[in-house]
């Protein structure tokens, strides 16, 4: 199958400007005949939202952008990052990624770990998700990260149990931290985990950033494709937008898995088990 | 501390091109001291907007700093931007001999605001955005005037040390000159940083690392290897000096305060 990555720029708070960019970025990856094309995290409405994230919410039941996108995913499963307030949930906003596949809305993940401290101020804004399912995509199991859920490693080990076979992560993360190399040190932590990940779960990690500039802040770009042994397979330059496209064999999954046990040793009684002691034996 | 140049300048120049270009903006504007800030910010904007969009204003007090005013030409030819030479001394010298002082920092605070107010009105009259030419290590110290040399619409050299910039400057290919040049507020003749403040670039951006970017207390930074009564110092001028850093403290008597919980992004809608 074929992957394509989106590393976009959206423009801050301007959701019709946004979904226009994403019709022109689903042409080009149709061009490709990309089976899955991958937007970064908030790609429809801009990171830095603040006060704006009511202004910018969709309820997927009722809005016609999510049932334009449902629509464009007739041969071509997309994924995109929005604010979602329901309709049944009102007040709630979420920072929330969607799976759309085969005309219709397939899944859709709730950022459970909102980054708030120092330069983050997330969970002043948003409600917090609280799962990690895996879903049947088109092309197989899948698994949706939201940037700082990535980082967090109960969020991938859930995905890895719920039988996940590629890891699709979307992210909005500013560049941080100067050295010699010529990138952000920042972007360490996410190939760190991409290579780390995609071995230990033996499976795709596709890791989507954006780029721009947001309040003074450089979205850093480097979005990537580790395959299921912890090798990389594709990576996007730093800074500039651009379309990464890349074949991926699906069955490499099964091939690691029959080889490497990971999987078949995960005992998540046991880790329920030990969570539960862990938490009821808390003291404050 | 150590910094990829080429990197930086990849960065600093996509932010300037797109928060001007956000704003409305194909040009830019910034004031021109011939010293290594606004030699290193004007390098950076030429290359991000192309040197015809940017305009160096040289601001010079009469004669006074006679060399920086020539540095500060041949930057602006070097670069192939265009300047404006505007000689400060009338305005300064019709409110002083009204109010006069002999305090030498009040008259130099007097000076910085009156090339704050000339580039804001030519701001207004070329369309042309102000780009700030403050470093973190000054910011950090309140080593600035507020509403002075402080003022500006966006700035791209906040975010680094002067022996950053320094490294930077050499990367972009500036004069030796003004590269080598002693780092002076000039508030008077003869002023220079490392001797008002009796302190090295090298310990400060040091002892501020410490303290900002790597968070270590006051007992760890002395334990890097700085003196005691420099650290001390220096963390007595960041505390000293938070109110240049920020707006003013709003009155908050009403359910939805700006600044407090009406909080929109400064590229709202850009």
């Amino acid at each position: 199958m074929k992957i394509a990555l989106a590393q976009i720029a959206p423009r801050l708070g301007d959701v019709p400007r946004n979904l226009a960019l994403h019709r022109e970025w689903i042409r080009a990856a149709r061009k490709e005949k990309a089976d899955l094309l991958v937007f970064p995290e908030l790609s429809l409405t801009g990171y830095v939202l603040r006060d704006l994230v009511e202004e910018v919410a969709l309820d997927p039941g009722r809005s016609p952008i999510v049932q334009e996108l449902a629509a464009l995913s007739r041969g071509m499963t997309i994924v995109v990052g929005f604010v979602e307030e329901k309709r049944d949930d009102p007040g709630l906003f979420y920072n929330a990624a969607a799976c759309f596949g085969e005309g219709r809305l397939l899944h859709i993940h709730r950022k459970v770990y909102l980054p708030t401290g120092g330069m983050f101020e997330e969970r002043r804004f948003f409600a917090a998700g609280r799962d990690f399912r895996p879903f049947r995509a088109p092309f197989g199991r899948a698994g949706l990260l939201i940037c700082r859920d990535f980082l967090q490693l109960g969020a991938a080990y859930l995905q890895l149990v719920g039988g996940a076979e590629v890891l699709v992560v979307i992210s909005s993360s500013p560049g941080r931290g100067l050295g010699p190399e010529e990138s952000f040190i920042s972007n360490r932590m996410w190939d760190l985990m991409g290579q780390a990940l995609s071995m230990f779960t033996s499976s795709f990690v596709v890791y989507c950033n954006r780029v721009g500039v947001e309040e003074g802040m450089t979205f850093a770009g480097g979005s990537f494709i580790y395959g299921p042994r912890g090798e990389l397979l594709d990576k996007a330059a730093e800074l500039e937008p651009g379309l990464l496209v890349q074949t991926i064999d699906l069955t490499a999954v099964r091939d690691a898995r029959r080889k490497w046990g990971y999987h078949r040793e995960e005992r998540p009684e046991v880790i329920l088990h030990a969570l539960e002691r862990t938490i009821r034996s808390h003291e404050d | 501390m150590k910094i990829n140049p080429a990197f930086v300048e990849k960065v600093l120049t996509r932010f300037i091109r797109e928060e001007l270009g956000r704003a409305g903006f194909k040009k830019g504007i910034l004031g021109l001291s011939g010293g290594l800030d606004s030699a290193v910010c004007a390098a950076l904007a030429a290359r991000a907007l192309g040197p015809r969009q940017v305009l160096g204003l040289i601001m010079p007090y009469a004669t006074a700093f006679g060399d920086d005013v020539r540095d500060a030409e041949r930057l602006a030819t070097a670069l192939g931007i265009r300047r404006r030479t505007i000689d400060i001394a009338p305005q300064v010298d019709a409110y002083f001999a009204r109010y006069p002082t002999r305090s030498r920092v009040l008259r130099g605070n007097k000076m910085a605001r009156e090339r704050m107010s000339i580039l804001y009105d030519f701001s207004a009259r070329e369309g042309a955005l102000i780009l700030g030419t403050s470093n973190k290590s000054e910011l950090l110290i309140g080593y600035g005037t507020i509403h002075g040399d402080t003022a500006c619409a966006i700035n791209p050299l906040g975010d680094l040390y002067k022996t950053q910039i320094r490294e930077l400057g050499a990367h972009l290919g500036l004069p030796e000159a003004i590269l080598k040049k002693r780092p002076t507020a000039g508030l008077w003749p003869g002023q220079t940083d490392e001797g008002e403040l009796g302190l090295s670039y090298a310990e400060l951006d040091g002892i501020l690392f410490a303290l900002v970017d790597e968070r270590k207390s006051r007992r760890e930074t002395i334990g890097a290897g700085f003196k005691a009564a420099a650290v001390d110092k220096v963390r007595a001028m960041i505390k000293a000096s938070e109110f240049k850093r920020r707006m003013p403290p709003l009155a908050k008597v009403s359910t939805r305060t700006i600044g407090l919980d009406f909080l929109y992004p400064y590229d709202w809608g850009k």
